[in-house]
């Protein structure tokens, strides 16, 4: 131990006694941001995440089934989420040995070693899609009350609710956004388990490439996490932020979209587009020092676009009920909810832990349910969790709720 | 006083390093770990005596298996049975030794890759054709295949006997068994001769030399094949479905966990140095720690292997029934290994300065 010590000394003094003080410090150094997500080896592109794209492409697939009781099947959804008996219209989704819910609280900062919890979780998923197809579709055609699944209006639009007035296809949807997307972007892909996994550094360093590949291996990973932000087939690789609120995406991208057009959040997608291109950069000059600041961005801003949903949804769902339409109110509170199922998988870049501890989440989960759930939840409920949400991440739920 | 002298050291260190590099830095050796004597250790006491013992089993396994072939009858089968189960275990004490010729011949894989291809098995014995040399057929033999050859095939004793009155039957058995029996002898007269002192001699701590090699080969077995295998997959631990045709020995009563706890324990003895069928421990894992101050992280480690072992006091004796009736022990079983993986493939390796050259994780 000594030893390492002394020479992590000796090292520090080589350095700065050999080097001229006018080197420009790490960071500075050699890093050149494109202007678009562009990077290139020998005149070919070096970025490629077809595996997010087509998870991506399966998830749209459930969710366009989700609600479809006369077509559709729990056997089928379920089939569609693990990718078994070729569920898939789209044919080439079928031959891919990828699924959507083996990613499912997958990532190896918080779930390799908790495979229990993360079980526990694909069985949430799991069931909101065997809910929708047995107590909802049951009482497709009756109209729901406290306590009773079925249909409720909003507007001109149907939903189907369960029995507590939870429409299943948002918990699903909203939940795979921090179960599925952030988990695989923040901790995994974008954590140094991953990033620097094995020989990962002096193979990016020494330009190693994967055997058949343009690119190095951190290069890879740092890709991927960039495919399950952009890599719906709408958003162009290059400049996403040219489809902001106009892609087909209906996931985090979208979501980060909305909130960016909150004012009091304006520049996120900028910010976070930045940070994607600049590690990229970074990886590419061999610079880990910027790459991992990059790091901590991208984990604060998406953390936040769950966050900020989050308190929105649950404000938007109090001034529903405050004007008694149960129809709007229920359809924010699903939406709020499965963003706060999502709030389990943020990440902290000070801590490398979530925002907010799986407990809370836990509590907030069960006081949203509690009894007949949105029937009868109270608007000091939804604004003590809006506040504490809000509390953890630094903004206002004023701010949010617009 | 000690100050001073500290900076004094300091001054001449920079000095040192700012000047030309090619002056050899001479009394280093005064002070490194003896890889040599632990590679000595690794060899005679522990890969040398396990295959020997696990030739003489395959010997016994090839033996019983003429036996029952020239004359089927259920207390033959209950005698090659016993031998198949014991032999299975033996195998956990040399599965992880994956380098040298054993990697060559991609000896593992013929071995124990499972679960098996039944029903290219059963296609195979009805064509009364099979080339088991083939890579295409390491899931058609090796000891999953015996698994189901002696298990599988009925629901009694006599059911299974009665198969045997098929040539094709006995022939598949019969080359199952020899094939066991002659790799493991090409594996283990590599370490009767030659490869012994290659493997000895190659103490250079880079990527080829034989610490760093068998360390990687050491971790991947027990991320791998112990952690994975054996528990991760018939778990489901990576899809969320618990996969019960994926538990090694599927089709015996009660061995799957035998299995495990042999593999563990041969695991948990290799990074003691404990010689093999002996209490005596040599030069390890644990002393090379030990030697570089970090003997908290091998109190760690060890501690982690305690805590797998009392977990896996809670395990079904048989792991099929463990997924199918309360899998949430299996996973915690897997999360267990899980952080013996961390210990070992981000720490351990780390304090001794070798790197992991393999990856263990899906990519997309």
């Amino acid at each position: 131990m000594r030893k390492i010590f002394l020479s992590a000394i000796i090292g520090s003094l080589t350095l700065l006694s050999c080097t001229s003080d006018d080197t420009p410090k790490p960071g500075a150094n050699n890093i050149e941001t494109p202007v678009n997500y562009t990077f290139e080896r020998d005149n070919s592109s070096t970025v490629d995440y077809n595996g997010q794209t087509t998870r991506l492409q399966m998830s749209a697939e459930l969710f366009s089934n989700f609600t479809d009781f006369d077509n559709a099947s729990e056997e089928l959804l379920l089939n569609m989420f693990s990718n078994e008996n070729s569920p898939f219209e789209n044919a080439s989704l079928n031959e891919s040995s990828k699924s959507v819910k083996s990613k499912v609280a997958a990532s190896s900062l918080y779930f390799s070693a908790n495979t229990v919890e993360s079980s526990e979780i694909k069985n949430d998923f799991d069931s909101y899609i065997s809910g929708q197809f047995t107590t909802v579709k049951e009482n497709k055609d009756v109209l729901a009350e406290a306590g009773v699944s079925g249909q409720i209006a909003q507007g001109s639009s149907v939903r189907y609710v369960n029995e507590k007035g939870l429409e299943l296809n948002q918990a699903f949807a909203k939940g795979l956004i921090g179960g599925f997307l952030a988990d695989q972007i923040l901790n995994n892909y974008l954590s140094k388990l991953v990033l620097d996994e094995a020989d990962n550094r002096s193979n990016n360093d020494a330009k190693v490439l994967e055997e058949g590949e343009l690119y190095t291996t951190m290069e890879h990973k740092w890709d991927e996490a960039y495919g399950y932000l952009y890599g719906d087939p709408s958003i162009p690789t290059a400049n996403p932020n040219s489809k902001l609120n106009e892609s087909d995406d209906r996931l985090l991208f979208n979501y980060l979209g909305q909130v960016d057009a909150n004012e009091n959040f304006a520049g996120l997608a900028e910010s976070t587009f930045e940070a994607f291109k600049t590690g990229r950069a970074a990886i590419v000059a061999g610079d880990y020092q910027t790459r991992d600041e990059q790091v901590a961005i991208i984990q604060e801003n998406i953390s936040k676009v769950i966050a900020v949903r989050a308190v929105h949804y649950l404000q938007g769902g109090k001034s529903a009920l405050a004007e008694d339409n149960k129809g709007a109110a229920f359809h924010e509170l699903s939406e709020g909810f499965g963003f706060i199922y999502s709030l389990r998988f943020t990440n902290n870049p000070g801590t490398d832990m979530p925002y907010i501890s799986k407990e809370k989440v836990a509590m907030y989960k069960e006081q949203l349910l509690e009894g007949n759930g949105f029937w009868d939840v109270t608007p000091e409920t939804l604004d003590s969790i809006s506040e504490e949400i809000a509390g953890a991440f630094g903004f206002s739920v004023a701010d949010a709720a617009e | 006083m000690k100050k001073f002298s500290r900076i004094l050291i300091f001054a001449s260190l920079i000095f040192t390093a700012c000047s030309s590099e090619d002056e050899g830095s001479g009394n280093n050796e005064v002070n490194t770990f003896d890889r040599g004597a632990m590679l000595e250790n690794w060899a005679d006491n522990i890969i040398v005596p396990s295959f020997d013992n696990f030739k003489s089993s395959t010997q016994q396994l090839e033996d019983l298996t003429i036996a029952f072939t020239s004359n089927p009858s259920e207390e033959n089968l209950v005698a090659l049975r016993s031998q198949f189960e014991s032999s299975y275990l033996d195998f956990q004490t040399v599965a992880m030794f994956d380098i040298g010729r054993a990697e060559e011949l991609s000896y593992r894989r013929f071995l124990n890759t499972y679960p098996l291809a039944t029903s290219e098995v059963e296609s195979k014995i009805a064509s009364g054709s099979h080339n088991l040399e083939l890579p295409s057929s390491f899931t058609k033999q090796g000891f999953p295949a015996l698994d189901y050859l002696l298990n599988g095939l009925g629901e009694t004793d006599a059911e299974i006997v009665a198969k045997y009155s098929s040539e094709n039957y006995r022939n598949y058995l019969l080359d199952v068994s020899k094939r066991i029996n002659s790799l493991t002898t090409e594996v283990n007269s590599s370490w009767q001769g030659d490869y012994r002192d290659t493997f000895v001699s190659s103490t250079s701590s880079s990527s080829t030399g034989s610490v760093d090699k068998f360390t990687n080969k050491f971790i991947m077995y027990y991320e791998t094949f112990l952690r994975s295998g054996k528990i991760g997959y018939p778990a489901g631990a990576f899809t969320g479905t618990p996969s019960p045709i994926n538990v090694e020995a599927y089709y015996s009563v009660d061995l799957s966990k035998k299995l495990y706890l042999q593999a563990l324990k041969t695991t948990q003895d290799f990074f003691n140095g404990k010689h093999f069928n002996a209490s005596q421990t040599g030069k390890s894992y644990k002393q090379y720690l030990e030697f570089l101050e970090r003997g908290d992280l091998a109190n760690d480690i060890l501690s982690q292997f305690g805590t797998i072992n009392s977990q896996a006091s809670n395990l079904d004796t048989s792991f099929k029934s463990q997924v199918q009736t309360n899998n949430t022990l299996m996973l915690v079983a897997f999360d267990e290994l899980q952080k013996g993986v961390v210990l070992l493939k981000l720490d351990m390796v780390q304090a001794l300065s070798i790197s992991i050259n393999y990856v263990d994780s899906d990519g997309d």
